[in-house]
């Protein structure tokens, strides 16, 4: 019965069957379940293989295809000719199955929108935030600048850029191949990054990725994370905060369609001409000495500084030898991890005592900010458990989104005033209270080696006057990236 | 499209392009060809998005899918069952009744499938996926290979076979502890 049931279904599948043999094939499988599954496996495996094929090129050493035409029947009744345009548009999609993946979102690139569907063609995306899913169901983010191509629904090329996946067990095998090595996906939620210069990393949020570089094979589980390179991998720590996942896309376009950009370039421009601006850092021009990556900043297209290495910081020089009886600072800030105990936001250089009233400003081991100024002293009974002024409010559930950090300090009222994402969060008392000194400082690290910030940071404010709640207040509503 | 719309659209190009290949499996197992499947498969795909709408958000959008499918299916047999050698009514339906219980082993066995494809050599592997392409003719496929068409269809019956004696395999390597 299996090799008559074998035979026939051979036939079938080649079309060579004949009326006989198809009455034969009927009567088997109206009786056997187990040759209808036997049968059902076979068909399955064909249909399979028809996907497969759809994502494979012809020549291994060509381009890879660009977008076939699409495959078009019109439907057969009056009805659904009457579909509305958008219907149409959607059946356009659903008939070319031979796309790879299907654009879900995005931010600042005009190129695709929201439906699109893309097939082998390769993208340069300068600016912007790209949220996908593939035909298998793998959702995919892009963080600009980058430069990508899907070979399959199962395969991606990313030369440049940032990738986050979540990747569901149809999709299991997923692969995203870089210039320095390739990451197969085996059920789980992952991120690659291809730097503009370096090698490309694989991070593990939750799962297991097998990492294969030229010479090393590697297994990845969750919290892995290594650097790809032709001598080998390199171990290195996980940032899985550092990568866009699909919800924040969506946060991020109904800022820019909100209009939010156009606001945030109107309250920048109006600090530039206040009266006690000391510096209004906004990285757009490049530059500025120092060791650090420069990525994208909130807005699609804008820069920032990335700190990821040991020793990354960013070097300046601020407001001289003057004093600052009132001082606010503010920044808008990515954090990738909270595990080291200090993150610097701008740490003036050394800590003397001949230099009172210097400047540390920091997110501490509390995950709370920290304002230390040399030679202060909080007044009697403060709660701030290693004396220096802290905020209250821990900046944990903001790890992997923007956040506005800010604060306020006035010597002459003797008061630190923190706030979170435009709030007030809480305000420290203190005893001694000395003007705030700048001067060489750096952002994201202190002397180099310690207390470096894990992330970025987009927009650092220092100014010579303290901000009144309100104007923090809009400062945040007017850079806040999100809606 | 109004926002309303967009909303709709987006959850349902979710949805599909997630079951989207177990629908199109679905179907091929009831019909004949794959040119037949893709037939089919743009009829269904229409009736999806029409009656979306009617559709339970929470529910099991598969399942659904499958009994969207079924009907077309059988049309379809109906249709052209007049003059083409396809499967009796019952039988199919038997099928496509028993598809339900056998998808979560069915999806696993077209999951395994890449990666048997990885261990195929790679002259066998492309000439494959070339016979597998959308607008393959065969004839130029088994004149590539250097086989009669007859031959062929022999060489690929084979392979199909070595592939699922493979996805057994993986499976039940990775079934046991």
């Amino acid at each position: 019965m299996n090799a008559d049931l074998d035979l026939l279904s051979q036939r079938y599948l080649a079309g060579t069957i004949d009326a006989e043999g198809m009455t034969r094939l009927n009567a088997i499988l109206a009786v056997d379940a187990d040759a209808r599954r036997r049968f059902a496996e076979q068909m399955n495996l064909d249909s399979a293989l028809a996907t497969q094929a759809t994502g494979w090129r012809t020549e291994q050493t060509s381009p890879l295809p660009s977008r076939p035409a699409v495959r078009w029947r019109f439907p057969r009744t009056a009805t659904l000719l009457a579909a509305a345009a958008a219907c149409v548009a959607l059946a356009l999609w659903i008939f070319d199955s031979r796309h790879f993946a299907t654009v879900e979102n995005v931010a600042g690139f005009t190129e695709l929108t929201p439906g699109s569907p893309l097939h082998g063609d390769r993208h340069e995306m300068p600016a912007g935030t790209l949220a996908l899913v593939t035909a298998q169901g793998a959702r995919i983010v892009i963080e600009a600048p980058a430069v990508f191509q899907f070979e399959s629904a199962q395969r991606l090329h990313l030369i440049r850029g940032r990738l986050s996946a979540a990747v569901p067990p149809a999709a299991q095998g997923f692969t995203v191949i870089t210039p320095s090595g390739t990451a197969v996906d085996l059920g789980t939620r992952f991120g690659v990054d291809v730097p503009a210069t370096g090698d490309a990393e694989v991070h593990v949020f939750e799962g297991e990725v097998i990492a294969h570089a030229p010479h090393d094979r590697r297994s990845l589980r969750t919290g892995d994370a290594v650097t790809m390179t032709t001598a080998g991998h390199a171990a290195r720590e996980t940032r899985s905060a550092a990568f866009i996942q699909s919800d924040e896309v969506h946060d991020l376009t109904a800022g820019l369609a909100a209009g939010q950009r156009a606001r945030s370039d109107a309250a920048l421009a109006q600090l530039r001409s206040d009266a006690a601006l000391i510096a209004l850092l906004d990285f757009e021009t490049g530059g500025g000495a120092g060791s650090f990556r420069t990525v994208q900043g909130r807005w699609p297209g804008s820069r920032a500084p990335e700190f990821v290495e040991v020793g990354d910081h960013l070097q300046l020089d601020l407001g001289g030898e003057r004093s600052w009886p009132r001082l606010t600072l503010a920044a808008w800030v990515r954090l990738d991890r909270l595990d080291a105990p200090y993150q610097s936001l701008l740490h003036t250089d050394g800590w003397a005592a001949s230099n009172p009233g210097q400047v540390h400003w920091m997110v501490n081991r509390f995950s709370t900010m920290r304002l230390a100024l040399k030679g202060n002293t909080l007044a009697p009974g403060s709660p701030e458990p290693d004396s220096f002024p802290d905020s209250r409010t821990p900046v944990l559930p903001e790890v992997g989104r923007w956040v506005h950090l800010a604060v306020v300090y006035d010597s002459a009222a003797r008061t630190t005033r923190f706030f979170l994402n435009g709030r007030f969060d809480s305000e420290s008392r203190e005893a001694t209270a000395h003007p705030a000194r700048l001067g060489p400082a750096q952002i994201g690290n202190w002397n180099r080696t310690d207390r470096k910030l894990s992330g970025r940071v987009d927009e650092l404010l220092i100014l010579g006057r303290a901000m009144p709640d309100a104007e923090i207040r809009a400062l945040f509503e007017a850079g806040n990236p999100y809606r | 499209m109004s926002p309303a719309e967009t909303e709709l659209h987006g959850r349902f190009l979710r949805l599909f392009t997630t079951n989207e290949e177990a629908v199109r499996a679905f179907v091929r197992r009831l019909v004949p060809a794959r040119a037949d499947a893709d037939d089919v498969m743009q009829e269904v795909s229409l009736v999806l998005w029409r009656k979306f709408g009617s559709f339970h958000a929470g529910t099991d959008f598969r399942a659904w899918a499958f009994g969207v499918a079924r009907f077309e299916v059988l049309a379809w047999l109906r249709d052209k069952g007049r003059d083409r050698l396809v499967l009796d009514e019952g039988v199919a339906l038997q099928l496509a009744h028993e598809a339900e219980a056998l998808e979560p082993a069915l999806s696993r066995q077209r999951a395994a499938l890449q990666r048997c494809m990885e261990r195929v050599p790679e002259e066998q592997r492309s000439l494959l996926l070339r016979a597998y392409q959308p607008e393959a003719r065969i004839q130029d496929v088994a004149a590539i290979s250097g086989r009669s068409v007859a031959g062929f269809y022999q060489w690929l019956h084979r392979m199909r076979k070595t592939l699922l004696d493979c996805i057994h395999a993986t499976l039940a390597r990775e079934a046991s502890p």
